[in-house]
This record gives structure tokens, C-alpha cells and sequence, in this order.
């Protein structure tokens, strides 16, 4: 009699002195497993081919993807991080993929493409090492050896380059610049490059060497080209005054912040007011305007003139500022009005009865921008008595550009930043991985034993970056590869890297293309680290979704 | 053929209830627990791989801790689960060695099934294999290193080994000597009497690389939700005051549901500065304190924010109890649940504070604190699961040298400590007549396993490699184990390849326990869940014990 026997291969399964099998593990006919090799094989098939969606991204020359989503939303980007992070995976290695790319993010903020680009070759490399034979743990030790000598030969190689708080550095330009050239803003190089030098060093704390981001904010109106947009030293308001009638430019602002409403106080304890006759009703009347008419003589004796306020207010309150001479702006989100504290030195103020002169925000200016024909209003706030806040204002011909134009300003931002916190760094257009890859091959010939292998699949994998930037930039990789390295041997110079858009020298010193040297370190760790983790796996257990 | 002659069927249980005994229940509980220790077997050593679980809910696992991975597996079978109970009760008591006490207990099983099948009676062996276990865990007591504690520098070498062995089938071994320093000294910054391990906070950040990780002698913590004016706040200071609140700061009802009635209009504002008035009169206390910082599990609203602000005091409310209680514990100084009446020995302090970027989130830390009882390990790494598994990492070798501290006998891993105990048993099971000697000599055998699975994890030759060492040990060498550097074997004392004797005795009396245990049983009896009725009862009847 034939017994009915699950599939084995399937799940864990026992069988009793008569040779049935019985369940041992909950749902287990629903779980998948893997197991072996096979498993550590099909993990580095899924991360490979999750790394060539966004190999064509990388470099100068590297194309953009549509994303879209599950509403219909449209994104268009290169930025690795981005891509990935909305690709919305299933597979479970992937996803590791995706989260080592949001950390790069995280932590540097630039070459978040590149740091996935290295995790799947490194695996692809692992992979043809398995199948000779050596033990996955094995490799994953060699390639953490290999990892250390290659940080070790950066920081050996690394330049500082020297930075100051002028805004006119040339070198923190170049360094934006360099980070702007795969991006669609790349014809309004310059101008972003600008931007985002002139918003890190206004808020950058050249002392502690740190730059808190938090002061700077991006906001973005689809209409005007990209060459539009701005960097305001001060804050803008996505807000109009409240009355259409109130001048829209005001000069030396003494603002009040508040975060009480324009109406009379009321306890938070729940009331009843019962009105039973005609002259309370009329005294409660009195009462509500005598409180309107006190609030505005506290704002007016305090001396300002604009009020910013978190809530809203009525109309009759409305009234009566404009015929007070004062304008008012309201519902200012909570993390706006901070801003908007910190940027004018004022206090916010939780009750009229509090509000004093020296609780006064000041800024030189306050103006309303008008968009085209759409009515849509912004207030700017200028000249404001700390600078440290500062406002990117991106103009784009559509919302995908905007939104990109955000993202790609971001990481040039978080470029400068990393240079203000560490002067060193290498060169990029594949100069810093080729020369580690040599330093890596060197060091190979001289490992006893099986780390050997692992060291030269390293230095294969790190060749990758270069080949990659080759391809995209429509050059032939292996040739350019096999070039540049014999370059670099015999001049012995580990600034030489491809020329991707064919300026006609190799010499990335010259041509200026850096990279901050705790990116690329940061790059190759994290590879490492996560091929480590996806190489240790030999047994994969899923659970099968539930299916009542 | 007819009706008079069947017997009609005596119901004694309630329909639906499984019921299956004798010999083949105790074989089919002991091939489930095989199964069992199938599964976790390549998990074990340093060469030993990863499991990756997705749980019903679709999130990700990636562990080598035999623990985790046996809680994630989700098991039913009761003889099965046995191996789960054992398991964790090893990580509760010692915190390493989850995986060998599963396949410790797996492999005496084994052993036993053979002389079930011969038809020996399951007491007999049940009584072998305490004895052999009683004889094992006195000579790991007899063999045991003793290090000297009042070398401060030698005790820490010793804590320094045994946490790196811990580490060393786990993802951070190659980080090994980054964060064994940081765990020995995250346990020495521990009150050395009570050693309560929860009061090491270790707090996840992704990015960075692992050895971005910090040690935080001190109290580290998220930045809490804030509300407008907080940034206008000072984040830095130096030996502040720290007032720690269980109060919530904010305009509110002060009891709820309760209900004014207003009379008439004049009173309408009283009431209303009554309540700011309450406010007010707490925020000014606290500010007379000379607090520079002002620490609540309740929340601390947008007003109090603005009014800290304004006198040049940090706030952070909604802190979590557990973060608040290491505050304390670090700071000194008591939570204080109204805002009247703080009394100056209630106010904590420590060298600085500071709010800081780490990654992508901003932390709250306090260091250099007087009564530091307690720390902080702030962990990197690229993914979440990578951080995830350190922290499981950290966590074993924290327990391990916890256990080293209080008891500093050691023994040597890498299967050294297994062998010894297989050959003493073995010489001694030749000095015992009867079945017993059989017994004895199955347990010497299984307790080989442990060098034998480290080998084959790696890819060694482990029946070459067991002879050598079961040769090496017969000539006396007592500290003879696997050595992964050489593929070959080595004194693993003197390769420092060390772990507490405490782990070792743990794991084999479990481990034993647990064998006996389901060598007794010899029947089940399952009630069925009510709902599913008597159906899948009669289709699981007689398939062993489901």
C-alpha cells in the first residue's frame, strides 16, 4: 500500500514506528523551506538581480527609473535608496538589500546606489567560490579580511582637502557638484551645487563640526523651471495673511508667536454656562468683545506688528486686527512655528497676558510670493535676526522634477555636511575602488590557505563599480578597466578613474570628483557586512500565509 | 456477521480525543524530537550558519541563537516542544548554549531508541542515564579551572575569553574583540551583587557599521515626541540637575469628566486662570528646584515646553518606564509624582548631558553618571535584521560573563570538555556490571556529537578528527578540542577558547532531564479543540501523538 507521504523536502517532518508521518511543527504542510546550498544559492540569485535594476543608475551618465506606485503615484529618481525603497519587494533577501541601502542613507546620504551595486557583486563573487567548494563562512571571513586592508589602504590614500565657511569655497563646491552630476538637476549644476553649500554653512556648527539638519527645510511649487528655485535665508510659509486686504510686504517685523486661538480663553474643564435672562446674554456679549479688544491692546502694547498664530481665528477677530494695522497669520503647524521662533530669536508665547517685547521674533521682512496665475500664496520671512534656518525653495516644470530636485539637493547636502565633519577624500569615478582593488589583489599573494580566493574575489567585485560607470558612460567596460588599472600600477597614482564624461583625462584630482572618504568606507562595510549576514544563511523557513 | 457477536465499543474518553501508548509513543515522541534537532543542528559552532524564519506575519528573522529559533518554529508536537521548554530554560538560567542543550538532549534520545527497540524497559535507562549524568557533571566540577578573582587585570582576560567564545558562532565573531570589551565592561559597570542584566539598556539605530556601536557608561534614549519651543531648549550641560517627574505637564482637565457650571459671566475667566493657575504653580516649582532637566513618563504639552524654554531647561516627556528607571538608577535621585515638595536629595545629576545625532535619530545621553549602575549599548549595523542578531549576540554574551562573574570556574569548548566526560565515562561504565554499563557507555557516545556536529559544520573530517581526539584524550591531554584555525585539533585552554563550568552543568543536567522526561512518558492523551469536533480527531487518530 502506497502511504501517503508529504513532501519531504517541504517541511519538518517525523514518522512513527509504522512509518506515518505526523506533524510536528504547526501549519507545516503551508511552510516553505530551504535548505543548503541551495538556499544560499537562490539568496544571492534574488540580491543580484535586485542589484542590476539600479546598476544602470550609477555615475554621471546613469539612467533614471519610473516608479509607479500601487495609487498611480509617479516617481521618477536615480537615487538608490529611493528606487528600492519603493519597489516594494517580496523576497526576503531583497529586502535586506533594500534596508542596507535606507542605512547608507541614513547615515551618509550619498552612494546609496553604489554601496548595493558592491553587496551583489561581492555575492556574485561568493557565488562561484561556493560552487568550487569552500565553505560560505569561510569566504565571509576572507572577505572581512579583504574588507579591513581595502579601509585601511582608503585612509592611507586619502587626501584632506581644505574647507572653510566661505561660501565661495571652491572645494565644497566641487564636492556638491560631484554628487549632483548623476541627477536630473545637473543643468542647474552650479546654481544647486551653490544652494546646497550656501544652506549647510549657514546652519553648520564649525566647532562641534556638526550640521543639524533639522534647520534646514525643502519645500517645492511645481510651475517656474528648475533654474528658480532658491535658497531663502529665512523661512518660508506655505500661508497667506489672513485678511486678503493686508499689505503683503511688511518691513521691520516684530512678530508675536502664539499658540493660544484669537477667541476668549476657555477651561478645559468641561462647562455649561446657563443664560436664563436677556442681560446676561448681553453682558456675555460685552465680555467676548472686551476680551477681543484686550487681546488686540496686548499684542498692540507690546509693539508688534505681525502675529503668527498655531490656531485659527474668526472673523470678527480677523476684523479687528486689519483695522488694527496688524497682520496676522494662522494655522502655522507646530514644527513651522518652531522654525519660525528660532529663525526670528522669538519666544512662543501661550497666552496673551505673557506677551512682552523681548518675546518678540524680528525679521527684516515679510513678503508674499504669488505664483503665476494659480493664486497660490507664500509668505517669506526674511532677514531674520538668527540665520541659522534657511529654507530650499525648489521650482520644478512638475511634480516629478520637484520632488527629485528635493532628493537630489539632499544628497549633496548630506556631501557638504560630511565633508564639514571629515576633510578627508578619496577620488570617485571608480579611482578609490580600483586602487583597493589592487591594494586587495597585492595582499592576496601573500594569504596562506583559502582566503586566497576570497581576497581576489573581493578585488573582482570591487571592479565592478568602475566596469558599471564604464558601461553606463557608453565606453567599452573590460577595456576601460584593464586601461585604467595598468595606469594606475605604472604611475603609481590612485587618483586615476573612468572618464565619464569624456572631459578627456583620467585624473579625477584634476577633474575634481571626490567623495567624502567615511562614504566609501562606509559603502564597503556595510557590503561586507551584509554579505556576511546573507552568506551565514543555510535554512530558510516560511511561514504560508493564512488562508482562511 | 451479526450484531450479537461485536462487543460494543466501551467510550471512555470523549469523543475526539486522541489517545496513543505504549513503546510506539515513546519512539514516535523521540523521531519528533530528532526532527527537532535536525533542524538545529548546523546551527552549532563557530562555522555553524544561519536559520531565516518568516513568521505568519511576514517579518523576517535571521538567528543562530537555538532559542530564538526553536520559539519561532512555532511547534506543536507536545514531546517537541519539550526540547523548546529546555531550551529556554537554558537561555533563562545561563543565556548561551540554546543550541547544545537541543541537540545534547536529541542525541541521548537517540541513544536510548536503540535499547527501546531492543525491548529494554525505559526505567532502566532513565536510571543510567542520571547516574552517567551525575558522574559527568562531578567531573566537570572535579576538572574545573578556578581563576583568580583578585587580579583585577587576569579576571578580566578570563571575562574577555569566555565572551568572545560565546561570540564566536554568532554574525559579530570577526568583531569579537570591538564587543567583547564592550560587554565585559557593560557587566563590570553593573552592581557586582545583583547583577541584574536588565539594567544594560541596548538601544537599535540602523546604519553605520557595527563597530560604529557605542558604549554609553550612562543612560541613552530616543528623543521623545516634543512640541513646539523644544528646539529653543538647550541640549547640552555640564553636571546638571535632573528632576525625574511622573506627572503630566500640560493645560488640561484637571479630573475627568467632571463639569463646571458657570453662574454667571464675571466667573467664567476665574476659572479659567484657576487653571493656568495650577499649572503654573507646578512648572515654578519645578523651576525652583534648580532643575536644569526635567525628565516625565507623562507627557510634558506644548506650554510647559515653551516655559522650559524660556528658563533655559531641558525637557523631554513620555519617556518610557524602562529608560526613566536606568535614568534613576544612573543619576540617582527618585521619580517624583507630584511637583511639590522635591527635596534636594531627590535630584539626580551626572557629568554631562548632552542631546545628540546618532545616525538618523537624535539621543538623549547622560553620562559619566555618579552611581552609573548601569549602561548602555547603542548598536549599528546595515540592516535591521543585522542589528537584530547582534543584540541576540550581545545578550549571550552578556549572560555568559554575567555567569563568569559570579562563578569563575571555567572548562574548555570546542568539544574539549565533551570528550573528556565521554572518555571518563566510558573507563568508568567498564567498572559497572549489568545493563547499566551499556547505558553509560550510549551516554559517553552521545555527548561526542558536540565535536562531531562542529566539525561537520565546517566542512572538516569530524570521524578523523574524533579519533585524534579520542586518542589525544586517552593519553591524558584534558584540554584536547577542535581547533577551526588549524582544522585540527588543539589545548583549547590554552587557545582561550573558554566558557563558564556553570553553562556546561546547565546544559547536561537539562538536557538529561529532559530525556528522562520523555522516556516516561508512554502515553498522550490530547483533548481536542472543542470547535473542530470529533473530524479531525478520527483523521489524526493513531498518527502518533497529534
Amino acid at each position: 500500500m502506497a502511504q501517503q507521504v508529504p513532501d519531504l523536502s517541504n517541511a519538518i517532518v517525523a514518522q512513527d514506528e509504522m512509518g506515518r508521518p505526523f506533524i510536528i511543527v504547526r501549519d507545516q504542510g503551508k511552510k516553505q523551506r530551504k535548505h543548503g546550498i541551495e538556499a544560499t544559492k537562490s539568496h544571492i540569485l534574488a540580491a543580484r538581480s535586485v542589484a542590476s535594476i539600479v546598476k544602470t543608475s550609477l555615475g554621471p551618465r546613469g539612467l533614471d527609473k519610473i516608479l509607479i506606485s500601487q495609487d498611480g503615484d509617479i516617481t521618477i529618481t536615480n537615487d538608490g535608496a529611493t528606487i528600492l525603497t519603493q519597489m516594494d519587494l517580496d523576497n526576503e533577501i531583497a529586502k535586506l538589500l533594500v534596508e542596507l541601502s535606507r542605512s547608507q542613507d541614513d547615515e551618509i546620504g550619498d552612494g546609496t546606489t553604489g554601496v548595493v551595486v558592491i553587496a551583489g557583486a561581492l555575492l556574485d563573487q561568493a557565488l562561484e567560490l561556493i560552487e568550487k567548494g569552500i565553505h560560505p563562512i569561510k569566504i565571509a571571513n576572507g572577505f572581512d579580511e579583504a574588507c579591513k586592508i581595502a579601509v585601511e589602504h582608503l585612509d592611507s590614500i586619502a587626501d584632506t582637502i581644505s574647507i572653510s565657511s566661505e561660501s565661495k569655497d571652491t572645494n565644497l563646491l566641487k564636492a556638491a557638484k560631484t554628487s549632483l552630476g548623476s541627477k536630473v538637476v545637473s543643468k542647474a549644476h552650479d546654481h544647486f551645487a551653490q544652494m546646497a553649500v550656501d544652506a549647510v554653512l549657514a546652519v553648520a556648527d564649525f566647532e562641534r563640526k556638526d550640521v543639524d539638519f533639522e534647520l534646514i527645510k525643502m519645500e517645492k511649487k511645481v510651475g517656474g523651471p528648475i533654474e528658480d528655485s532658491s535658497l531663502i535665508r529665512g523661512v518660508l510659509l506655505d500661508k497667506d495673511f489672513s485678511h486678503p486686504q493686508m499689505p503683503k510686504i511688511v518691513k521691520d517685523c516684530k512678530i508675536a508667536i502664539l499658540t493660544c486661538p484669537f477667541e476668549p480663553p476657555k477651561p478645559k474643564t468641561k462647562h455649561k454656562l446657563d443664560i436664563s435672562t436677556v442681560e446676561e446674554f448681553k453682558v456675555l456679549q460685552e465680555y467676548e468683545q472686551k476680551k477681543f479688544q484686550e487681546m488686540i491692546d496686548l499684542v498692540k502694547a507690546s509693539g508688534a506688528n505681525v502675529v503668527a498664530c498655531q490656531w485659527g481665528f474668526d472673523d470678527e477677530a480677523n476684523h479687528l486686527l486689519l483695522a488694527n494695522g496688524l497682520n496676522a497669520i494662522r494655522w502655522i503647524g507646530g514644527s513651522e512655528l518652531e522654525l519660525l521662533a528660532i529663525a526670528t530669536n522669538g519666544r512662543i508665547v501661550p497666552r496673551f497676558e505673557d506677551l512682552t517685547a523681548d518675546k518678540l521674533g524680528t525679521a527684516g521682512v515679510i513678503r508674499e510670493l504669488e505664483f503665476g496665475t494659480t493664486r497660490d500664496r507664500m509668505l517669506v520671512i526674511e532677514d531674520c535676526s538668527n540665520t541659522k534656518a534657511v529654507t530650499c525653495f525648489i521650482r520644478g516644470s512638475n511634480e516629478m522634477i520637484a520632488a527629485e530636485g528635493i532628493r537630489a539637493l539632499h544628497d549633496s547636502i548630506c556631501v557638504v555636511r560630511n565633508l564639514i565633519r571629515d576633510s578627508r577624500v578619496v577620488y570617485g569615478g571608480g579611482a578609490a575602488e580600483l586602487t583597493c582593488s589592487l591594494a586587495v589583489t597585492d595582499a592576496a599573494d601573500k594569504q596562506k590557505g583559502i582566503d586566497q580566493y576570497a581576497f581576489r574575489a573581493f578585488a573582482a567585485a570591487l571592479d565592478t563599480i568602475p566596469m558599471t560607470l564604464a558601461e553606463n558612460s557608453g565606453l567599452d567596460p573590460i577595456e576601460t578597466l584593464s586601461a585604467l588599472k595598468a595606469k594606475q600600477v605604472n604611475e603609481n597614482s590612485s587618483h586615476l578613474g573612468v572618464d565619464c564624461l569624456g572631459k578627456g583625462t583620467n585624473d579625477m584630482k584634476e577633474l575634481f570628483v571626490i567623495d567624502p572618504l567615511i562614504g566609501k568606507k562606509q559603502q564597503l562595510l556595510l557590503a561586507t557586512q551584509l554579505t556576511r549576514m546573507i552568506l551565514k544563511i543555510n535554512d530558510v523557513i516560511i511561514s504560508g500565509k493564512d488562508e482562511y | 456477521m451479526s450484531f450479537s457477536t461485536q462487543t460494543p465499543t466501551i467510550v471512555v474518553l470523549k469523543e475526539g480525543t486522541d489517545s496513543s501508548q505504549g513503546k510506539g509513543q515513546i519512539l514516535s515522541n523521540i523521531n519528533a524530537c530528532l526532527a527537532i534537532q535536525d533542524t538545529l543542528r548546523p546551527t552549532l559552532g563557530p562555522f555553524g550558519s544561519d536559520i531565516l524564519i518568516v513568521s505568519s506575519n511576514g517579518k523576517t528573522t535571521i538567528s543562530n541563537d537555538g532559542a530564538t529559533i526553536l520559539k519561532l518554529l512555532d511547534i506543536v508536537h507536545p514531546a517537541a516542544k519539550m526540547l523548546v521548554d529546555i531550551s529556554r530554560a537554558q537561555d533563562a538560567e545561563v543565556g548561551d548554549g540554546t543550541t547544545s542543550v537541543t541537540i545534547l538532549a536529541g542525541e541521548f534520545l537517540k541513544e536510548a531508541k536503540t535499547f527501546i527497540d531492543d525491548g529494554m524497559s525505559s526505567h532502566l535507562i532513565i536510571k543510567g542515564l542520571r547516574r552517567a549524568n551525575e558522574l559527568a557533571i562531578q567531573k566537570i566540577k572535579d576538572i574545573a579551572v578556578q581563576i583568580k578573582r583578585e587580579d583585577g587585570f587576569e579576571f578580566r582576560q578570563l571575562l574577555e575569553k569566555c565572551a568572545t567564545t560565546a561570540m564566536s558562532s554568532k554574525l559579530i565573531s570577526k568583531n569579537s574583540t570591538f564587543f567583547t570589551k564592550m560587554v565585559v565592561d557593560a557587566v563590570l559597570s553593573l552592581d557586582q551583587e545583583d547583577l541584574d542584566e536588565k539594567l544594560i539598556g541596548i538601544k537599535k539605530v540602523p546604519g553605520g557599521g557595527m563597530e560604529d556601536s557605542l558604549f554609553v557608561d550612562g543612560v541613552a534614549f530616543k528623543k521623545t515626541f516634543s512640541y513646539a519651543g523644544f528646539e529653543q531648549q538647550p541640549k547640552q550641560f555640564n553636571n546638571p540637575k535632573i528632576v525625574n517627574l511622573n506627572v503630566e505637564l500640560e493645560l488640561k482637565a484637571e479630573k475627568e469628566n467632571a463639569e463646571v457650571r458657570v453662574e454667571q459671566v464675571k466667573d467664567y475667566q476665574a476659572i479659567v486662570d484657576a487653571e493656568w493657575q495650577i499649572i503654573f504653580n507646578k512648572l515654578e516649582a519645578i523651576a525652583n528646584t534648580g532643575a536644569n532637566i526635567v525628565l516625565s513618563k507623562l507627557p510634558i504639552g506644548d506650554l510647559a515646553t515653551q516655559y522650559f524654554a524660556d528658563r533655559n531647561i531641558f525637557c523631554a516627556g513620555r519617556v518610557s518606564s524602562e529608560d526613566m528607571d536606568r535614568v534613576i538608577k544612573a543619576v540617582g535621585g527618585n521619580i517624583q509624582s507630584t511637583c511639590s515638595n522635591i527635596n534636594p536629595e531627590d535630584i539626580g545629576t551626572c557629568a554631562t548631558f548632552e542631546e545628540a545625532q546618532i545616525g538618523g535619530e537624535r539621543y538623549n545621553l547622560f553620562k559619566g553618571c555618579p552611581q552609573a549602575k548601569t549602561c548602555t549599548l547603542v548598536l549599528r549595523g546595515g540592516a535591521e535584521q543585522v542589528i537584530a542578531e547582534v543584540e541576540r549576540s550581545l545578550h549571550d554574551a552578556i549572560m555568559i560573563v554575567k555567569r563568569a562573574v559570579s562563578h569563575s570556574e571555567v572548562v574548555a569548548g570546542g568539544g574539549a570538555i565533551e570528550m573528556e566526560l565521554s572518555k571518563y565515562l566510558r573507563d568508568y561504565a567498564k567498572t559497572v556490571a549489568g545493563k547499566q554499563q551499556l547505558i553509560i557507555t550510549a551516554y559517553a557516545k552521545a555527548l561526542e556529537i558536540i565535536p562531531r556536529q562542529l566539525c561537520e559544520n565546517a566542512g572538516l573530517d569530524g570521524i578523523e578528527l574524533l579519533n585524534k581526539l579520542r586518542s589525544s584524550h586517552a593519553k591524558g591531554e584534558l584540554w584536547y578540542g577542535i581547533d577551526f584555525q588549524k582544522e585540527s585539533i588543539g589545548n583549547n585552554m590554552k587557545n582561550f577558547i573558554w566558557e563558564p563550568s556553570l553553562v556546561k552543568i546547565n546544559a547536561l543536567s537539562s538536557a538529561t532531564e529532559a530525556a528522562t522526561l520523555l522516556l516516561s512518558v508512554d502515553e498522550t492523551i490530547k483533548n481536542d479543540d472543542s470547535q473542530d469536533g470529533g473530524a479531525a480527531g478520527g483523521s489524526a487518530r493513531g498518527r502518533g501523538a497529534f
